[in-house]
This record gives C-alpha cells, sequence and structure tokens, in this order.
C-alpha cells in the first residue's frame, strides 16, 4: 500500500501525539512542575516583598523559579523517549513504522507541539502570581518585553526538552540519562561557574548558559553577554546537534 | 545473614549501580579540586575565607553516589520488567524468599548502610590527596571528627533516598529532587530566606557535621546554626521519620500496588 508522504506524517505525527498523551508519568510531571513552579514563585516572591528596594523587576522575580522548572522539562523529555525502552514497545513502534529516522525527528515534533502551551502556561503563571502579589509595589512594565521574555523563556523550555529527549534516546535508560542531564544542569554547570569565572566568554556557549540568555533581561554589567537572537541560536545548535547525533545511533544501531 | 548477603549481591549486580560508584568515588575528588585551584590565589595571597572548607566542599556536593545508589537499590526492585520476559517485578521474588517485609526492609538498609561507608571512606581519600597534591602545604589539616561526620552524612542521604523510593516505588521523583537539593541551587537555600527553620531541613541540619564550622557571624546561610552533633541528630530524626513512615507503608501496601 503506498501512502502519500504527507499523509504519512501525518499518520506518524499522530501516533506519536497519541503516544505522548497516554502516558500517566507524563501528566504527572507537568502537574508536579506546574505546582512546584507555583511554590516556589510564592517564596520567591515573598523574598522580593521583604527586600522591595524597587530595583527588584516582577519578570526576575517571577522567572527566577526557572533554575528549578527546568528539571522538570528535562524529566519531561527523557520520560518521552525512554519509555519507549521499557518494555519492547520499541519493536512495535519500528515494525509499524519502519523509517526510524522519519520517526524519531517526529517524535520530537510531537513533543514540542506537547511542549511549547505547557511551557508557556507554566512560565506566564510563575509571573502573573508574581505579577497580582505585587501589585501595589507599584513597578511599571512594558508588556512587550513581557511577551519577549515569556517568548523566550518558553522557547529556552522547549530546547531543554528537545535536548533531554535526544539525550534520553542516546542513552536509552532513565536512570543514567537522568542523572547525567541533572547532574550537568544543577551541578556541574552552576560550580564551574563559580570556580572558573575566568572562562565565562567559554561557558556561555553551554547549552544552559546560553539559554538563559534567552530570557534574562539584558545587564550592561557585564561585558561578554550574548544578545538574546545569538542565546536562542547557540542553544538552538546544541539541540540540533544533539538530535541529530542521536538519530544517526538510532538508526545503526540494534533496536 | 544470608538475606543481608543476597541485598548485597543484587546490589553489585545491577548495571546502574557502577555508575554511582563512579560518580561518588571521583566526583567529590574533582570539585574539591576546581576548588582549591580557585581558592589557591586567595589562599596565598591571606586573603581566603574559606580555607577550613576547601575539600569539605567537594564531600558535600558530591552525594550523588550515594543518592543514586539508594535510590537504584528499591526502584530496581519495583521495575516491571518487559512483557516478553515474563512482566514480573523482582520484587513478588524477593517477598517470597524472605517473607518478613521488616527483616526485607533492614536487609536493604544493611546493605545499602555497607556500601555507602566503603564508598565515602575511598571519596575522603580521593578528595583528600587531590586537596594535598594541589594546595600542597597550604592544605587544610582533614580531622578525623570532621571526616566520620562526612560518613555519617553520606551513609544518611542514602538512607533518606532509600526510604524516600520505598514510598514513591519509581526512581525519577527521589533521584530529581534529592540530587537537585545536594547542588549549590538547592531548596533549603531558597527556604532560608523564607523562614528560620530552614535550618532543620536533613540536607542543611546534616551538611553541619563537617561544613560551617567556623563561627565567624556574617549573619547568612553559611554560618553554623547548629553544633556538628546536633545537627547530625536532626539529620537522624529525619532518617528514623521518612523509614517509620516507610516500613508502615511497605508492611500495609499490596505488592502489585
Amino acid at each position: 500500500m503506498s501512502v502519500s508522504s504527507g499523509r504519512k506524517l501525518t499518520q506518524i505525527l499522530g501516533a506519536e501525539l497519541d503516544k505522548l498523551v497516554t502516558l500517566p508519568l507524563i501528566w504527572f510531571t507537568l502537574m508536579g512542575t506546574f505546582i512546584l513552579n507555583l511554590v516556589l514563585a510564592a517564596a520567591f516572591t515573598s523574598v522580593g516583598v521583604q527586600r522591595a528596594t524597587g530595583t527588584q523587576n516582577i519578570l526576575n522575580i517571577g522567572l527566577a523559579s526557572m533554575g528549578y522548572l527546568q528539571a522538570g522539562f528535562i524529566i519531561l523529555g527523557i520520560l518521552a523517549t525512554c519509555s519507549e525502552y521499557t518494555g519492547g514497545q520499541i519493536r512495535t513502534t519500528l515494525i509499524t513504522i519502519p523509517w526510524r529516522g522519519f520517526q524519531l525527528s517526529t517524535k520530537h515534533l510531537a513533543l514540542a507541539i506537547i511542549t511549547i502551551p505547557v511551557a508557556f502556561i507554566i512560565a506566564a503563571s510563575g509571573v502573573l502570581y508574581t505579577f497580582i502579589m505585587m501589585r501595589d509595589t507599584k513597578i511599571v512594565i512594558e508588556i512587550d518585553t513581557m511577551i519577549t521574555t515569556l517568548i523566550g523563556a518558553t522557547g529556552y523550555l522547549t530546547l531543554t526538552t528537545l535536548l533531554s529527549a535526544a539525550v534520553g534516546a542516546l542513552l536509552r535508560r532513565t536512570t543514567p540519562a537522568l542523572v547525567v542531564l541533572l547532574g550537568y544542569y544543577f551541578i556541574v554547570s552552576p560550580l564551574t561557574r563559580v570556580f572558573l569565572p575566568s572562562n565565562k566568554n567559554f561557558l556561555n556557549y553551554f547549552p544552559d548558559t546560553a539559554g538563559s540568555y534567552m530570557y534574562m533581561p539584558s545587564s550592561s554589567d557585564e561585558i561578554s553577554v550574548l544578545t538574546p537572537m545569538q542565546g536562542t541560536g547557540i542553544s538552538m545548535l546544541w539541540t540540533l546537534s544533539f538530535i541529530t547525533v542521536a538519530i544517526v545511533f538510532y538508526r545503526k544501531r540494534d533496536a | 545473614m544470608r538475606a543481608f548477603n543476597a541485598e548485597l549481591s543484587k546490589l553489585f549486580s545491577l548495571p546502574g549501580i557502577w555508575l554511582a560508584f563512579l560518580i561518588g568515588a571521583f566526583a567529590p575528588a574533582l570539585i574539591a579540586s576546581l576548588d582549591s585551584i580557585a581558592q589557591k590565589e586567595e589562599i596565598i595571597a591571606g586573603v581566603s575565607t574559606r580555607l577550613s572548607e576547601v575539600g569539605y566542599i567537594g564531600l558535600a556536593l558530591g552525594v550523588q553516589g550515594v543518592i543514586i545508589l539508594g535510590v537504584l537499590a528499591v526502584s530496581s526492585e519495583y521495575l516491571t520488567e518487559s512483557s516478553e520476559s515474563g512482566g514480573g517485578q523482582q520484587i513478588t521474588t524477593s517477598l517470597t524468599v524472605i517473607s518478613s517485609r521488616f527483616h526485607f526492609l533492614l536487609a536493604k538498609a544493611g546493605a545499602v548502610t555497607v556500601i555507602s561507608i566503603l564508598l565515602c571512606i575511598v571519596a575522603i581519600m580521593t578528595t583528600v590527596s587531590a586537596t594535598y597534591l594541589i594546595l600542597g602545604e597550604y592544605a587544610p589539616a582533614f580531622e578525623w571528627s570532621r571526616l566520620i561526620g562526612a560518613v555519617c552524612y553520606w551513609t544518611f542521604t542514602a538512607h533518606l533516598a532509600l526510604g524516600i523510593t520505598f514510598l514513591t516505588k519509581n526512581g525519577i521523583l527521589p533521584l530529581a529532587v534529592l540530587i537537585i537539593n545536594s547542588s549549590v541551587v538547592s531548596f533549603s537555600v531558597l527556604l532560608y530566606r523564607v523562614t528560620k527553620l530552614a535550618f532543620y531541613l536533613p540536607d542543611r541540619a546534616g551538611a553541619e557535621m563537617f561544613m560551617f564550622t567556623d563561627n565567624t557571624s556574617t549573619g547568612t546561610l553559611f554560618d553554623g546554626f547548629h553544633t556538628p552533633f546536633t545537627g547530625g541528630l536532626v539529620m537522624f530524626a529525619w532518617v528514623l521519620v521518612v523509614f517509620i513512615v516507610a516500613a508502615v507503608v511497605f508492611h500495609r501496601r499490596d505488592v502489585a500496588a
């Protein structure tokens, strides 16, 4: 039976979306991330209210939880690819869709379709909470800055999710993938920033630091900062190269 | 005793355990040497403020190894095998062989304790030698009481991971929470700004067994709040509570549920 290529794409995309949506762990992760984000936003806001120096920006406080928030999205990405390998689901998948590279790229596309709205809602909820709580402190905020920052945060979270999915597809097991990614994002990266400040220019090109420029408001006191567009480009490059490596391995390797 | 041996053998045959050993043995040394390199110039200039912490910071941040150990010890039991090999869980076999659930829990905790103590001793050796190698004559003296505190901290952390995983049955949540919490951006650092009760969280209190010992009060998070002994006691209380809850839940719960 010959199916046109466009039809094939929609069918595979539908199947991949179906698989993702029916994973209960994904919904637990997303809900947990949402609740955690609100709790953290509350904590950061109460700290911000106490200080009340006026220089504090609502966006800064609302997005301060991003550092923790990305953990939820890392888990999301890993779950999406590693769930195929618990049990023999991967073999069923490959029997029905024998085009491996095509299948994995569609999986990433399906993941992105789910991640983008969720990331936007979660990032916006944090900012919104801060905004409501700090209404009376009379901090003016331009609506277009807010929107660009939120889009940047959404993009960062989506790229992180896709990167984690690619790493998950490379390692094929949940625990090592989780340890490697969380270890990098939460241990290695902050520590190298503290201990090796002289290499700052160099560190700017790593996926998390480059990505953070997508939503960080630009501060003028640092020399070596990247513009949001540069940050986006670099972290997109990282994500794409990880996906490419994952696809190459996926095509070569025994399932 | 045979149950204990069985648990040890099960732990050593897990593939993920080698990752835990690798991280546990070398991550603290790596962090300590990075810190030593960063601190060396300040120490030579005589302006270093945290000379007594050099090296120990590696032991405080390098507990990932035992976290993985504690989580894997339990989550591997609950992992559902693929349908091609029967779709069973190891826990049903384990509980058929050791019918007393309490004994099973004890054997598991005992095996994790022994391995995490050994792992911590290896980590201390690599960390101390890395610090001496880089700092030479400036290296701080490593006191026995603080090193024993570090061993206690690692063991208690492994037990917390074990107990929490018995409650969740899935390794992802405890792994994520504990790894984030052992990093420099831990939840206790955040909560400390909101309430002083954060000093009683297990990681913060436990770290006082060997960190934050100099009492130059600057009003920050990195001041000593407990004495090493009470810090250990607070963390032990957390471990005890988690274990009692885990034991009760594990005792009452259907295996398949």
